[in-house]
């Protein structure tokens, strides 16, 4: 029961919606959401196929190169050790996006499931389940990181692992109330009525109404994810020293911002550009899905 | 209409209402024209997606983000469209008020209502008189409109009833002395004996401040009890205008024909209800020509073509928009005398006896214990084999509870309840509950919500075969033959509910219900949000059903004269009691108790039909 899995169920039934409605729509995309669509198409393509655009290997070491500013040959100039700048922004969008994706593909999946056990059933479980994610709300989620991860060795799946802990009380709180929302609504009275079981009524009848929730908490948990995963391999947690990472790059990199100023500035662009664009699109998601729902 | 007549409150011309969407422009309402003279009340009167309420909107200048109009409109000698915005605004309020249908969330929860009454409230220097004046005047205007406890005044909006609600907004609206009253669906979500006190009260207003009304409601026999002259509107177009008498003894559109027609009599059961077939056009899917042409059995093919029909007078302030108004003239005056017909109960009285329920209570506690409220307080109620049996209240009477004890879906707080031989308080089996599914299936009101948005038709359907035994093999024929049962064609499967007007929707709920082959159907105010026209299709679909399929039914209604067309025998609940019961034909001909007489005497043009039954 994979997130993607859903969406494509949900799409499949739309097939035949009007065309030319659909048309128009796509025709109604504000120009900040294009504009982040295009930043998001660049950093998937980057991460998929650094070779493609990265002109040089980002590893490459060349100790008299070093701390140059931008160039014909360097673009973004090169950093203490004479790597490409660009190149290394270039192989960062694999880590920058591949970290958050796992994030919060997890992170939704998890609460997702429990929302709908949670909201539907109700009772005991709800009240454990809400009890426990509020404790675990309160805790302050990047020092409580840092330290697991820096005693048991700034391991990047052991990261991941434990900011999906963190990061799923908040999308658990958003689905519950969406469950909630619809628990009693005649549609599933009606199938309980005619003797639809618990499980499919959670799966068949309530899951694919909370798809614009869903999509939302996948893009407001890949923003968290990015910037939370860049702020740990800023402090060196996470991803090994010597990879190309963005969070890594501004931490090493921002001693010589007088020497090559791009070498720290560029991949903090990078951040906050993808993340700025991961977060327009998704909202505009969002609102496309419910304005389809409300369509009657 | 007549120009000559100078005295006018209010003039519309040649007004258009338009919608910007995704694809252009789409027209809400095209070409109206009104006409309110100082001190008269005048109804809007249509079917949703009518286009009345925006176009009233436009006259006020309250349009939504998105709509705009354009047009000619006259208040007294001013040229509204030529004002600016700032003086509009200054004019309503003032000189034309507004009063909104929900009377939930149109007054700011957080505010007394005293001090909302009073909000616009200033002196002849502009300045806000001073606490104990304004409290005063709030006070004195809530006398006026009925509410004579003064501590009123200090309460807040969520502490009132809906009909005292209602009150409060019209005490505000009127605040100003407005010479035009709007009242746009101001008794639609309010009990009937309710409705009956604000319509009172709005007249009486109307009286005593002088003040011209114009009443938006889809009821045509609210808008008779109510109001001079009406106007019908449909799909975005004036159909046909006349004093209310007239229109009522003398309609000459076909459109308005069927509506009165589609109209459920309080007095007698009718063998057959006259529906109107389809269902309201949507803006931007309207036809050419006459826009009621593909649902009007006399359209002949120049109907069907070029612009709106013009606006024909053809008596003294009746006007009506039909090409064959002359042709069709002796025709439409056929068909209004309905012979009342006695339902065949007696048949029923020795059959099994499907549902029994003695002395049943359910409370619902409040939170932590406290405040909790008893809905259901010692109820009987029995449905036989085949039976169609009626429940009537208002809200908070607990029959929508009653109903849902009866399917399942709430237990009962003490009492017996059995259906099918299945007891239903205490603990219950899997096959228990297997037992009840195949015995009785539930509709319910809303056709919006009680479809999942998410699935289309065929799927909703599927399941429900597959959940009462049918072979895989045989889904489709199935869902095939439960579509054909309703009234849907077979492709209608493909369809998702947002593709189903109201009542195909409330017809594909009704087949999901039927997949089970159930013994009895509960049907839970299954025709309340329907427009009349529509209503009067599920109700015969229904009557069909319980003959064809010999089903019985529980139907759950606040509408005695809906209640009179389905049902064998009647209920009438109050605050979780019955306090009558017998066959529906003698409840409502000779009520014994207090509020089955007031229930029915609320029925709007009720009694004063009686005197006007047309020769």
């Amino acid at each position: 029961m994979s997130v993607p899995d859903a969406k494509a169920a949900v799409t499949a039934r739309d097939g035949r919606r009007s065309r030319s409605r659909s048309r128009a729509r796509r025709t109604g995309m504000p120009v900040s959401v294009a504009l982040s669509a295009v930043a998001l198409a660049a950093a998937i393509l980057c991460a998929i196929a650094p070779g493609l655009l990265a002109p040089q290997d980002p590893a490459l070491i060349d100790p008299a190169g070093g701390l140059q500013t931008a160039s014909g040959a360097h673009l973004l100039g090169t950093d203490a050790l004479g790597r490409d700048v660009l190149s290394r922004v270039v192989a960062g969008a694999r880590s920058a996006l591949v970290g958050p994706l796992i994030l919060t593909s997890a992170t939704v999946v998890i609460s997702t499931f429990l929302a709908l056990l949670a909201g539907y059933l109700g009772g005991w479980f709800d009240a454990v389940v809400s009890r426990v994610a509020d404790t675990i709300y309160a805790l302050p989620a990047l020092i409580v990181t840092i330290v697991i991860v820096g005693v048991f060795g700034g391991g990047w799946w052991l990261a991941i692992g434990v900011l999906v802990v963190f990061n799923t009380p908040t999308a658990l709180r958003i689905l519950r109330a969406a469950v909630i929302e619809r628990r009693d609504l005649p549609y599933v009275e009606a199938a309980r009525t005619i003797g639809v079981s618990r499980w499919s009524i959670m799966v068949r009848h309530l899951l694919p109404n909370l798809e614009p929730m869903i999509v939302t908490c996948f893009f407001l948990g890949f923003t968290y994810g990015m910037v939370e995963l860049s702020a740990l391999s800023f402090l060196g947690l996470g991803v090994p020293p010597g990879s190309p990472d963005w969070g890594r790059m501004l931490a090493e990199n921002r001693v010589q911002v007088a020497q090559n100023p791009w070498a720290a500035v560029a991949p903090g662009i990078a951040i906050v550009a993808t993340v700025l664009s991961a977060n327009i699109l998704g909202g505009w998601i969002y609102e496309r899905l419910e304005r389809r729902k409300r369509e009657r | 209409m007549s120009d000559h007549e100078t005295t006018r409150a209010l003039a519309v011309r040649d007004l258009d209402v338009w919608a910007s969407g995704p694809r252009g422009d789409v027209a809400i309402a095209t070409g109206i024209e009104l006409d309110v003279r100082p001190g008269e009340a005048i109804a809007i009167v249509g079917e949703s997606g009518s286009g009345k309420s925006l176009s009233t909107r436009a006259v006020l200048d309250l349009l939504p983000e998105g709509v705009r109009a354009t047009g000619s409109l006259r208040y007294g000698e001013r040229d509204l469209s030529a004002l600016a915005p700032r003086a509009r605004r200054r004019l309503r309020g003032r000189e034309l008020a507004l009063v909104m249908q929900d009377p939930f969330t149109m007054l700011n929860p957080v505010e007394r209502v005293g001090a909302q009454i009073v909000e616009a409230l200033r002196d002849e220097r502009g300045r806000r008189p001073s606490r104990a004046a304004r409290r005063a005047e709030a006070v004195r205007r809530l006398a006026e409109v009925g509410i004579a406890d003064p501590a009123v005044a200090d309460r807040y909006p969520f502490e009132l009833s809906g009909g005292m609600r209602q009150r409060v907004a019209i005490a505000a609206a009127i605040a100003e002395g407005p010479r035009v009253l709007v009242a746009d669906e101001p008794t639609t979500a309010l009990d009937v004996t309710t409705q009956r006190q604000i319509l009172e009260l709005l007249g009486e207003l109307r009286r005593t401040h002088e003040m011209a009304l114009v009443l938006i409601t889809h009821d045509l026999s609210v808008a008779f009890s109510v109001c001079d002259r009406v106007y019908v509107m449909y799909a975005g177009a004036l159909l046909e205008t006349a004093p209310s008498r007239e229109l009522r003894d003398r309609p000459r559109h076909p459109y308005t024909h069927g509506l009165l027609l589609a109209e459920p009599p309080a007095d007698r059961r009718v063998e057959r209800l006259a529906g109107i077939p389809g269902s309201v056009p949507s803006p931007g899917t309207r036809p050419d020509g006459c826009p009621f042409a593909p649902r009007c059995p006399w359209a002949a093919p120049a109907c069907r073509e070029g612009t709106l029909p013009p606006l024909r007078e053809t008596a003294p302030g009746h006007g009506t928009r039909c090409l064959r108004i002359d042709e069709i003239a002796t025709e439409l005056g056929h068909g209004g005398d309905r012979p009342g017909v006695t339902a065949d109960a007696a048949s029923r009285a020795s059959r099994a006896t499907l549902v029994t329920v003695e002395g049943v209570r359910k409370t619902f506690a409040g939170r932590r214990g406290h405040g909790g409220t008893t809905a259901l307080d010692g109820v009987d109620l029995s449905v036989r084999e085949g039976e169609s049996v009626g429940l009537v209240g208002e809200s908070g009477s607990g029959k929508t509870t009653l109903a849902r004890i009866v399917v399942g879906l709430e237990e009962a707080t003490d009492g017996r309840a059995e259906v099918g031989g299945v007891a239903l308080v205490g603990r219950t089996t899997r096959a228990d509950r297997e037992a009840l599914r195949d015995t009785v299936q539930m509709a319910f009101q809303d056709p919006y919500s009680s479809l999942n948005p998410a699935r289309t038709v065929g799927a909703t359907l599927r399941e429900a075969v597959r959940l009462a035994g049918g072979e895989r093999a045989d889904e489709e024929r199935a869902v095939g033959e439960l579509l054909e049962r309703v009234g849907l064609p077979a492709q209608y499967a493909q369809r998702r509910p947002s593709a189903l007007s109201g009542g195909e929707r409330q017809r594909a709920a009704i087949a999901r219900a039927l997949a089970r082959r159930p013994r009895l159907l509960v049907c839970d105010e299954v025709v309340s949000a329907l427009d009349v026209s529509v209503q009067a299709q599920i109700l015969n679909l229904l009557r069909d059903l319980q003959r064809e399929l010999d089903l019985a039914l529980l139907f759950i209604t606040h509408d005695l004269a809906v209640v009179r067309q389905v049902t064998d025998r009647v209920y009438v609940l109050r605050r979780g009691v019955v306090v009558e019961t017998g066959a529906t034909a003698s409840v409502l001909d000779a009520p014994a108790h207090a509020y089955t007489r007031e229930l029915i005497a609320s029925i709007p043009g009720g009694r004063s039909l009686e005197g006007s039954t047309r020769a």
